[in-house]
């Protein structure tokens, strides 16, 4: 799988976002952002629910724009960029939404071999071949004939991983992979997030709000709060900040020591 | 109307002109895949026939009947026929085959566009690097810009058809006066322009219906809210469109 | 095929029972008294100033084509001055009330059909039972009601806007004398007819907010299930009325000879 990386090094930087800020009407999500995530490692961006992480993703493929400030994805400024250079990013790019967003109309194998018939060449045998390989390396096989409402939410979401990994992507972005399962299937997706990542070796982006699997993942965390950007470095870094919203933030799942204003 | 009601409608106008523009870009750029639209026109047309032929049969009921009192007063019930085919033709059966596809398709366009917009899907088309406008809206265009005109055909002639049995059954005016002056005022001029009068609503529809699919709230509410303000936008839009048309037409 | 057709008339049967059972529980709750009186003005007056806006910008311009066609069809008998008296009469029988009637289940029965359909799909309407409060009483009959007291209302209003679209086309672009059209509007119609078309508005008002509260409140299956209530409302209340726009027609305006 070592063709995933085009030959870029491991460790440069792909992602960068220069001084970010967006506002919804009077309501500011990100007030200057800087941050910098690095190519083949998994970046998990944390933080409480409306600090701004799901927008962070879609200003990274450019579903929004910022206000200001610059978002640049694998030598692209998103936020400038014409609509075709905006594609044929985002053909690097896959994506695992929130709850799959699978369209309803469409098979399980018409959904995954999607992005394969419109940007592609190949023949019918060689996408069902593809189709069921990305599905085997999820854990789904045998589910091609299924229609998207008869799966459950894990699945939906593996099912949406095996599209968004189906063209070889650089990157692949997660919108919250664990919300809205229960512990055991939130653990079977980070087995396989993990497992995927040893397999492909290409850069993952995670939002999330799942303390326990951030950590089992993560090779590098940053955290919103508030819009701004007040912690980012390895988990063993942040595990040793001083912050006190970050030990507030991590300490009900990690278990810290007591947080130090706590009487 | 306030001023605050008038700068929102304007400003709704406007976005409703980009949002067309931004799809005619699109589909000039990516291509119309016509395998999406016969597939959308057919299911189209399936649907909407036989709610269609019941609404034509009944309007055309009506017609023979309003027909019928306005012309016993000029003391020429026999001329109910030229009274059915002109108004049928010309107004009521493509503002019927209108209002049934707008009711129908469109609804169902909008609320579909709407869940999935809710669902994350459309944000899934643009990621991976698919144009949701033409992926999605361009076909269903051009498919209600062909059926239309065809539904509007059909309900001509469900309509005269009705008119016929209704003139002739419950209001005794003679079978031969009636098709002679039906068939006798049916003037291929003002079919043409029936017809282009669907063509242009159907592109109303389906513009409209994408706009307020595309620009709904995410949830259940925002779906519920988007369909019912699109089915009264494209009336409203339609009903002054085919003014507009019948005065230059007809003028 | 036999079975395929005979479960489609079940479902339709069903339907029936279905909606009829609903009318008949709403007609409990008002011999009960139980129906609160302000959640009815407050449906009705949201629904007035839902619907009058949309109604009366259609029905203008369809009065002023039927103005346009009508001048042309009258040029054939030099029968200009009779405009005023048929438009008035078309108008009045059919025009404004179906007009008024298609719009009110375009915008406030489609609007009603959400409402009911997102709260029984944010279980709204479970709390509302758990909280020993009849949800028919509450939510279903008001609206019902409200549409019944409302569409009469609109459809007068229409018939106003309706005959003014036609003197705009008649006075303003054909140049008809202000007097030649005033003078022969009555001819035909006088306030029997007003009232009957009226009337029709009760009739359709019942049955859009019928279909509408029926659809909604048995709505299911998450966004797509009020996508699909919302537009089965529009497409049957509209089927529907032009049905029974015959019946009433028939029945009202002779028709018979």
């Amino acid at each position: 799988m070592a063709s995933f990386s085009f030959g870029r090094e491991r460790g440069h930087p792909i992602i960068c976002f220069r001084n970010v800020r967006k506002a919804f009407g009077p309501k500011v999500v990100l007030d200057g952002v800087d941050m910098e995530l690095r190519s083949g490692e998994t970046s998990v961006i944390i933080g409480p629910s409306g600090a701004g992480k799901s927008v962070c993703l879609k200003l990274l493929v450019g579903l929004l724009e910022p206000d200001q400030g610059e978002v640049w994805v694998d030598g692209v400024q998103v936020n400038s960029a014409n609509e075709n250079d905006l594609y044929a990013l985002r053909k690097r790019i896959g994506m695992l939404f929130q709850d799959g967003a699978l369209f309803d109309s469409m098979s399980v194998a018409d959904n995954i071999a999607f992005p394969l018939r419109r940007h592609t060449r190949l023949g019918e045998d060689a996408i069902r071949a593809k189709v069921c390989a990305v599905l085997d390396q999820v854990g789904l096989p045998g589910v091609e004939q299924q229609m998207p409402a008869e799966l459950s939410g894990g699945m939906r979401k593996r099912v949406s991983l095996a599209r968004a990994i189906i063209t070889e992507p650089q990157i692949i972005l997660f919108d919250e992979p664990n919300s809205g399962l229960d512990p055991v299937r939130s653990d079977e997706i980070d087995a396989l997030i993990q497992r995927m990542k040893v397999e492909l070796g290409i850069t993952f982006v995670i939002i999330s709000h799942d303390i326990v699997g951030t950590f089992r993942v993560a090779d590098h965390i940053a955290m919103l709060h508030g819009g701004t950007l007040i912690a980012q470095g390895s988990p063993s870094d942040l595990l040793r900040s001083p912050k006190a919203e970050v030990r507030r933030f991590l300490s009900r799942n990690l278990g810290l020591p007591s947080l130090p204003e706590r009487p | 109307m306030s001023a605050g009601l008038m700068s929102v409608s304007v400003r709704k106008i406007g976005a409703y002109a980009l949002f067309c523009c931004d799809c005619a870009v699109s589909t000039l750029q990516h291509g119309v895949r016509w395998n999406r639209v016969m597939e959308e026109g057919h299911k189209l047309g399936v649907k909407a026939f036989p709610v269609l032929a019941v609404m034509a049969v009944f309007v055309g009921t009506n017609l023979a009947i309003q027909g019928f009192t306005a012309f016993r007063q000029l003391g020429a019930g026999s001329l109910l026929g030229m009274f059915v085919a002109l108004a049928g033709v010309r107004e009521v059966c493509p503002i019927l085959a209108a209002t049934m596809i707008a009711a129908k398709g469109g609804t169902e366009m909008t609320a579909q566009l709407a869940v999935m917009n809710t669902k994350e899907q459309i944000d899934a088309l643009e990621v991976m690097a698919v144009d949701p406008r033409a992926e999605l809206v361009a076909p269903s265009v051009f498919a209600i810009m062909l059926v239309l005109p065809a539904l509007t055909i059909i309900a001509v002639a469900f309509s005269i058809g009705a008119a016929y049995l209704v003139a002739v059954h419950q209001l005794h005016v003679g079978s031969g006066d009636f098709l002679y002056h039906c068939l006798g005022n049916f003037r291929i001029y003002d079919l043409w322009v029936g017809l282009l009068k669907a063509c242009v609503f159907g592109i109303v529809i389906a513009s409209v219906s994408g706009y307020f699919g595309f620009h709904s709230e995410r949830g259940p509410a925002g779906v519920g809210r988007s369909t019912n303000q699109a089915v009264v936008a494209m009336c409203v839009v339609c009903v002054s469109l085919n003014f507009l048309l019948s005065a230059i037409a007809y003028g | 095929m036999s079975s395929l057709s005979s479960a489609f008339s079940f479902r339709w049967l069903r339907s029936l029972g279905v909606a009829s059972c609903l009318l008949g529980e709403v007609g409990g709750a008002l011999l009960r008294r139980s129906v609160p009186l302000r959640e009815v003005t407050t449906h009705a007056a949201t629904l007035c100033g839902r619907c009058f806006i949309p109604v009366n910008i259609t029905i203008f311009p369809f009065g002023a084509v039927m103005g346009l066609q009508g001048m042309q069809i009258l040029d054939l008998f030099s029968a200009h001055r009779l405009v005023s008296t048929l438009l008035a009469q078309f108008v009045i029988q059919e025009l404004g009330p179906v007009l008024a009637a298609v719009l009110v289940a375009a915008q406030g029965g489609s609007s009603f059909a959400a409402e009911l359909g997102t709260m029984r799909i944010k279980d709204e309407i479970s709390a509302t039972e758990v909280m020993a409060v009849d949800p028919i009483a509450w939510h279903v009959a008001p609206r019902l009601l409200a549409m019944a007291l409302v569409v009469p209302l609109l459809v007068v209003i229409a018939n106003f806007f309706g005959i003014l679209g036609s003197y705009t086309v008649a006075v303003g672009l054909y140049d008809q004398a202000h007097g030649v059209f005033m003078a022969h509007l009555y001819e035909n119609v006088g306030s029997l007819d007003v009232l009957l078309s009226a009337l029709k508005g009760l009739c359709f008002g019942v049955l859009i907010g019928l279909i509408a509260v029926w659809k909604g409140f048995t709505a299911s299956g998450g966004a797509e299930g009020v996508g699909r209530a919302v537009n089965d409302t529009v497409v049957q209340a509209v089927m529907f009325i032009l049905v029974f726009n015959y019946l009433l027609s028939s029945l009202f305006f002779g028709g018979g000879t």
